[in-house]
């Protein structure tokens, strides 16, 4: 099989399913992923001192549990539970566990950093504590996070490709059985990197505009 | 201030220099490697060839890291016992079997001698030594199923096998290719072990290996073979397309092993018939 055939009929069919399957895991794990972090931060920042600490282990935990680690409990171990996920369920879940613990930390440190003279202020204003956080808050905080929220996107897309030890068959799952199928290892690799890596490209200059279009003015 | 900065450096570039130092003293370590648990040497006098052997880890009875970390195994003793009679010495190197041609092609290894079957594929890409045995693909399912060779063959249900072996291979060519079950019903695995449990989490319907290591491999499960298919296959020992003297060594070896007792002892010794 000549290069151009190889490209056209074997290598391009399977990254477009392959590609599809990525965006798929991502797009349904990142609104998750950034909702749960939220709540997690305004646990750990605002919470009372069990749920602080309930949020804080939470980020601990899946912080410092090796991704695929998580997906291997999540995929072959909840079953002598009872629980049999599917594969791309089980990616899912292991990913929001993942992508929401690491994006509470960004999102904390923007909390962090509105002083609390603003909340005090706000109470003055006669809002209630929580009112503050929702309007005060949390809008300026969302700003600021969007460095690190954006770059854990980033992470997000390319963690999505361990999803195929698992047997969810993206991109990466895509490019392994064909590169082991005709013996084109190189080829293979290195377009699928080049898949990735617009991708990332893609993400970077969607966050620079985002950044942009929601700077605190001033 | 200064000076803190200056020790931060020196931190750096100590980290880095460690980096580089074991970088340098292990040549064998590729990225295709799962895991570098083993490396055994044999009688190192220093005017012999040390060969790099790479196995599969996970591919028992052939070649397995044992509980010590050891490498172990009929192809593991057959290979030390052909390097201790031609003359060569061998370190032994688990890697992933996906990836084990590309390493044998890049030079991270010099051979694989580890139950590889000999396809016209591989042969495009390697050498391969004379066959030293013969096996055939073996079926399995879980026993709750009740299910059967025949429900196998008419595609009814998912097949797991591991990736880019010879079993996931041939449902690709005739239950894939035949439309007897549509692709997204063949799931592939890194390992057969992984393979094993999913047929016992009941995610798969059937799974299929060469039939010696699935014998391993479900034993002690509610597992069982229904069935074989004869494809006959030869393993041999894969060798770089530029190394033809370790090929002719490996083959005068092998022919020595097979007419040599200890033959029988290592089949008897690893169950193999």
């Amino acid at each position: 099989m000549d290069q151009v055939t190889f490209v056209l009929d074997v290598m391009i069919p399977a990254f477009q399913n392959g590609l599809l399957m990525t965006l798929a895991l991502v797009a349904i794990t990142a609104p998750f992923g950034l909702l749960i972090g939220i709540g997690v931060a305004c646990g750990r920042v605002y919470g009372g001192k069990g749920v602080s600490w309930l949020m804080k282990m939470y980020a601990v935990f899946f912080r410092g549990c090796p991704l695929l680690l998580l997906l291997f409990i999540l995929y072959f171990g909840l079953p002598s539970f009872g629980i049999v996920l599917s594969p791309f369920v089980a990616s899912v879940l292991g990913f929001i566990f993942c992508n929401s613990a690491y994006n509470s930390e960004y999102i904390r440190g923007s909390m962090i950093s509105v002083k609390e003279g603003q909340l005090i202020a706000a109470k003055a204003l006669g809002m209630t504590r929580n009112q503050a956080i929702l309007n005060i808050v949390l809008p300026q905080a969302l700003r600021r996070s969007i460095p690190g929220v954006s770059n854990e996107f980033i992470y997000l897309i390319k963690y999505s490709s361990l999803a195929y030890m698992i047997t969810v068959i993206e991109l990466t799952g895509a490019s392994k059985l064909i590169a082991t199928k005709y013996f084109a290892y190189n080829e293979t690799f290195f377009a699928v990197a080049i898949v990735y890596l617009a991708l990332v490209t893609i993400t970077t200059f969607g966050a620079n505009a985002l950044e942009k279009k929601y700077a605190i003015p001033g | 201030m200064e000076r803190k900065i200056g020790l931060l450096f020196l931190a750096i570039f100590l980290t880095f220099g460690i980096c580089l130092c074991g970088c340098t003293e292990k040549p064998a370590d590729t990225s295709g490697a799962v895991a570098t648990p083993e490396t055994s040497e044999i009688s190192a006098s220093d005017d012999k060839p040390t060969y790099i052997v790479g196995i599969d880890g996970e591919y028992p009875p052939y070649s397995f890291i044992n509980k010590n970390g050891e490498a172990e195994g009929f192809d593991v003793e057959s290979v030390k016992w052909v390097a201790d009679k031609m003359g060569f010495n061998v370190k032994i190197q688990a890697m992933a079997w996906d990836g084990i041609i590309p390493a044998l092609q890049a030079g991270k290894i010099d051979m694989v001698y580890s139950g590889m079957t000999i396809t016209d594929e591989r042969k495009e890409v390697v050498d391969f030594s004379n066959p030293y045995w013969i096996v055939n693909q073996s079926v399995a399912t879980h026993d709750d199923t009740g299910l059967t060779m025949d429900d196998f063959n008419a595609g009814k249900g998912k097949v797991g096998a591991q990736r880019g072996t010879t079993g996931a291979f041939w449902v690709e060519e005739n239950l894939v290719n035949g439309s007897i079950i549509s692709p997204d019903m063949l799931i592939t695995y890194d390992n057969f072990p992984l393979v094993a449990t999913d047929l016992q989490n009941k995610r798969i319907d059937f799974a299929i290996y060469d039939r010696p290591p699935m014998l391993d491999a479900i034993e002690g499960k509610p597992l069982s073979i229904i069935g074989e298919i004869d494809t006959g296959e030869e393993y041999g020992v894969a060798i770089r397309k530029t190394d033809p003297e370790l090929l002719e060594t490996i083959n005068e070896g092998i022919a020595l092993l097979m007419a040599s007792p200890e033959w029988d002892e290592l089949k008897q010794k690893y169950e193999m018939e």
